[in-house]
C-alpha cells in the first residue's frame, strides 16, 4: 500500500517556458505571481561554499583562489569516498641519542570504505596530522597561466575596442550635449560590464595602463614521438593496476593510466544554492548561511499553499467499467480553504495523457484549516460540515476522503486521469499597499491546477 | 557426544550455535549468536580468529546434490589464522588463507577460495568458481577489485580485549585439550 503514496503518482502542470508535470513536492509556489513554478522556471544562485566532510564555510572569493576546493579533506582517489587520518607507532631514533629509539606517531591517510592507504602510492608518512599533505605539482602549470593571462589582456582589449567603436558610431546622432548629460549612465554600463572605467575620450589613459605586454611563445609541434614500448602488444595486462575512466577523469591534470599512480586530491566543495522567480525576481528559497543548519530563511514551497492530492486504494479496475478510486485533499494553510475539481474539457491542450474517464464530485469540498494543536487535543469537537456520504468517506482535522469514478477507456496500459483543482488562495504577503488600509483581510484568489494522476495497470 | 572439540585459550560462548565436526584453535573468539554449522563435512578453524556476532561458517551441500542420494566424500572446510568474520557475513568457502576480513553481511559462496591478506567488503556477494589473489581488496556494489600492498594487521588489540571481557559476561563452552596421550607405563 505505500507504493500508492509515492509522490509521482501525483503530478500537477506548471505552466512555465515548458509545461512540466512534477509531484507537489518538488514545486514551489511564488505567492507575489500566485502560480506555481518549478526548477526549471527559476534561476538559481549560488549562496555559499561549503565543505560536506569538514562542514567549514568558504567565502566565495577563496573558494575561487582554492578551486573550489577544501583545504583540510581528501577524496580517495579509487572510490571517491572521504580519507580519514591514521596515526602508527613507528620507532624513531631520538634526535639526541642515536642508540635509543622512541615511539614517534607517523600518520597517513587510508580509505575505509576500499581500504585505499596513502602508503600505497609511495606516499611517506607525515608527522603532523593535517597539513603535510601536497598535491602533486601539474608541470604544465607555468605555461598555463601564461596563457591565461595573455588571453585575458587580449579580451580586455578587443572589448574596449568594441565599446569605442559602439560609442564612436553613435556620437554624431547625439549632440554634445545630450552624451554629457548621459555620460553618468554609459559610465555605470561600463562599470557593471567590468571594463575599467576611463573618459569617452581618454583613451591615452588606457595605454598608459598595460605597460606591460604579455607575449607568448608560439606552442612547437615536435616531429619525432616517443616510441612505444617493445611489449606494448605482448605485455598481458595487470588488471588491477590499471585505473578506471572514472578514476582517471576525476584527476584531468594527470590522468594516470595506473593505479600506483593516483594521488589523493583535495575534497570538491559543495554549494548552497537559491532560487529567485524569474518572472517577479523575489526569493523563492534562501537557505541558512550555516552549512550545519538545515533551515531555510525564505521557503516559498508549494506543498505549504496548495492543497495536496493522494491516492488513497484503488480497486480492481476494468475497460469500460466505472470503478470508485478512493484520494484524499489535505490542507496546508490555517484558514478554511473551499476545493472544487472540474473534469478537463474535450479538446483541452494540458489533458495529453489521460487514458481513462474520471468523473469528478460536483460539489464544493470544504476543507478545514491545519491546526498544530488539534492532535493533541483528545476532545476534539466535530467540525460541523455537512459532508455527502456518498462523496466524502471520511474527514479527519485538515484531511478529507473522497471518491472519484473512473471508467478506463483502454484496454492495456496504465491507467491515467486528469482534472482540475480549484481552491481558494489569501495572499497573505500582498504587495504594500496604502497605509489607510489598515486592516489585512486579504482578498481569496481562486487557483486553478491541473493534476494527473497515475492509476497503475487493469486488473487482468 | 558432541564432536566440538575447542583448544585450550579459545573464547567460545555458550550462546553460539556450533554443530557437527568442528576444531577451533586456541586465540579464537567466537561470539554469541555466531553460527558454525559443519553439515556436509567437518570444519577445522586456526588459530587467533575472531568471529563476530550472528556470522554464519556453514560447510553444506551444494545445492543439486541430495544429501542421502550418493555417496558425497565429506569434504573438510579449513579455515587459517588472524581471520575476520566481521557481523551478519555467511561464509561457505572451503578454503580460507590466513589474515582475511570478511566483512559484514558479505557473503562468500563454496568454489571460491581466499588466499592471504583478502578483504571482503561490506554486503558483497562473491560466488565464482576462483582463488583470490593475495592482498585482493572486494567493495563496492558492484565487487570491484583493487590490489592492495600491505595485508590487513591482525586484530590482536581486539583479541586481547575480547579474551578479558566475554568471560566477564558470558558462559563459554568448555575447552578440550587437544590431544594428548597420557603416558602410561
Amino acid at each position: 500500500m505505500a507504493t500508492l503514496l509515492q509522490p509521482e503518482k501525483v503530478l500537477y502542470l506548471v505552466r512555465g517556458e515548458k509545461k512540466i508535470r512534477v509531484p507537489l513536492s518538488q514545486l514551489y509556489f511564488c505567492r507575489y505571481c500566485s502560480e506555481l513554478r518549478s526548477l526549471e522556471c527559476v534561476s538559481h544562485e549560488v549562496d555559499s561554499h561549503f565543505c560536506p566532510s569538514c562542514l567549514e564555510n568558504m567565502p566565495s572569493a577563496e573558494a575561487k583562489l582554492k578551486k573550489n576546493r577544501c583545504a583540510n579533506c581528501f577524496d580517495c582517489p579509487c572510490c571517491m569516498h572521504t580519507l580519514s587520518t591514521r596515526a602508527t607507532n613507528i620507532p624513531a631514533p631520538l634526535p639526541d641519542d642515536p642508540t635509543k629509539t622512541t615511539m614517534k606517531k607517523a600518520y597517513y591517510l587510508a580509505c575505509g570504505f576500499c581500504r585505499w592507504t596513502s602508503r600505497d602510492v609511495g606516499m611517506a608518512d607525515k608527522s603532523v596530522a593535517s597539513g603535510g599533505w601536497q598535491e602533486p605539482e601539474n608541470p604544465h602549470t607555468q605555461r598555463i597561466n601564461k596563457l591565461i593571462e595573455y588571453y585575458q589582456q587580449l579580451a580586455q582589449r578587443e572589448k574596449l575596442e568594441r565599446d569605442r567603436k559602439k560609442l564612436a558610431r553613435r556620437r554624431p546622432f547625439m549632440p554634445q550635449a545630450f552624451s554629457e548629460k548621459y555620460g553618468l549612465g554609459t559610465r555605470l554600463q561600463r562599470q557593471r560590464s567590468g571594463a575599467p572605467i576611463s573618459a569617452l575620450y581618454g583613451l591615452s589613459l588606457k595605454e598608459g595602463e598595460d605597460q606591460k605586454e604579455i607575449t607568448i611563445e608560439p606552442a612547437q609541434a615536435l616531429d619525432e614521438v616517443e616510441p612505444l614500448p617493445e611489449d606494448y602488444y605482448t605485455r598481458p595486462v595487470n588488471l588491477p593496476e590499471v585505473t578506471t575512466l572514472r578514476q582517471r577523469l576525476l584527476q584531468p591534470d594527470f590522468q594516470p593510466a595506473g593505479a600506483s599512480q593516483l594521488h589523493p586530491r583535495h575534497k570538491h566543495l559543495l554549494m548552497k544554492r537559491s532560487l529567485r522567480c524569474r518572472k517577479c525576481e523575489h526569493n523563492l528559497s534562501k537557505p541558512e548561511f550555516n552549512p550545519t543548519s538545515i533551515k531555510f530563511k525564505i521557503q516559498l514551497v508549494a506543498v505549504s499553499y496548495i492543497p495536496e492530492v493522494r491516492i488513497m486504494s484503488i480497486p480492481n479496475l476494468r475497460h469500460m467499467k466505472e470503478s470508485q478510486v478512493l484520494l484524499t485533499l489535505t490542507n496546508p494553510v490555517e484558514n478554511i480553504t473551499h476545493v472544487s475539481l472540474y473534469t478537463c474539457e474535450e479538446e483541452d491542450p494540458d489533458d495529453i495523457n489521460s487514458t481513462a474517464k474520471v468523473l469528478v464530485p460536483s460539489k464544493e469540498l470544504v476543507l478545514a484549516g491545519k491546526d498544530a494543536a488539534a492532535e493533541y487535543d483528545e476532545l476534539a469537537e466535530p467540525q460541523g460540515f455537512q459532508d455527502d456520504p456518498d462523496v466524502v468517506t471520511f474527514r479527519k482535522s485538515n484531511k478529507i476522503g473522497f471518491f472519484i469514478k473512473v471508467i478506463p477507456q483502454r484496454e492495456e496500459g496504465d491507467v491515467t486521469v486528469a482534472f482540475k483543482l480549484r481552491h481558494d488562495f489569501r495572499n497573505l504577503a500582498a504587495p504594500i499597499r496604502n497605509t489607510e488600509e489598515v486592516e489585512a483581510t486579504s482578498e481569496a484568489i481562486w487557483l486553478t491546477h491541473h493534476v494527473e494522476l497515475s492509476l497503475g495497470p487493469l486488473a487482468t | 557426544h558432541s564432536d566440538v572439540k575447542i583448544a585450550a585459550g579459545a573464547v567460545v560462548c555458550v550462546e553460539s550455535d556450533i554443530r557437527g565436526d568442528v576444531t577451533i584453535g586456541a586465540r579464537t573468539v567466537v561470539h554469541p549468536k555466531a553460527r558454525i554449522i559443519a553439515e556436509a563435512g567437518p570444519i577445522v578453524i586456526g588459530e587467533g580468529n575472531l568471529i563476530e556476532e550472528q556470522a554464519l561458517i556453514i560447510n553444506s551441500f551444494p545445492e543439486n546434490i541430495l544429501p542421502d542420494a550418493e555417496d558425497i566424500e565429506p569434504k573438510t572446510m579449513s579455515i587459517g589464522f588472524n581471520n575476520v568474520f566481521e557481523v551478519g557475513c555467511v561464509s561457505q568457502a572451503l578454503k580460507i588463507g590466513d589474515n582475511n576480513v570478511i566483512e559484514s553481511k558479505a557473503e562468500v559462496g563454496r568454489s571460491v577460495i581466499l588466499s592471504s591478506g583478502c578483504i571482503v567488503g561490506a554486503c558483497c556477494a562473491v560466488n565464482t568458481c576462483e582463488v583470490i589473489p593475495e592482498n585482493t581488496v572486494i567493495y563496492g556494489s558492484e565487487c570491484l577489485r583493487r590490489v592492495q600492498t600491505e595485508r590487513p594487521q591482525p586484530q590482536t588489540l581486539q583479541l586481547d580485549f575480547l579474551m578479558k571481557i566475554l568471560p566477564n559476561y558470558h558462559h563459554l563452552k568448555k575447552t578440550v585439550k587437544a590431544s594428548s596421550t597420557p603416558a602410561r607405563s
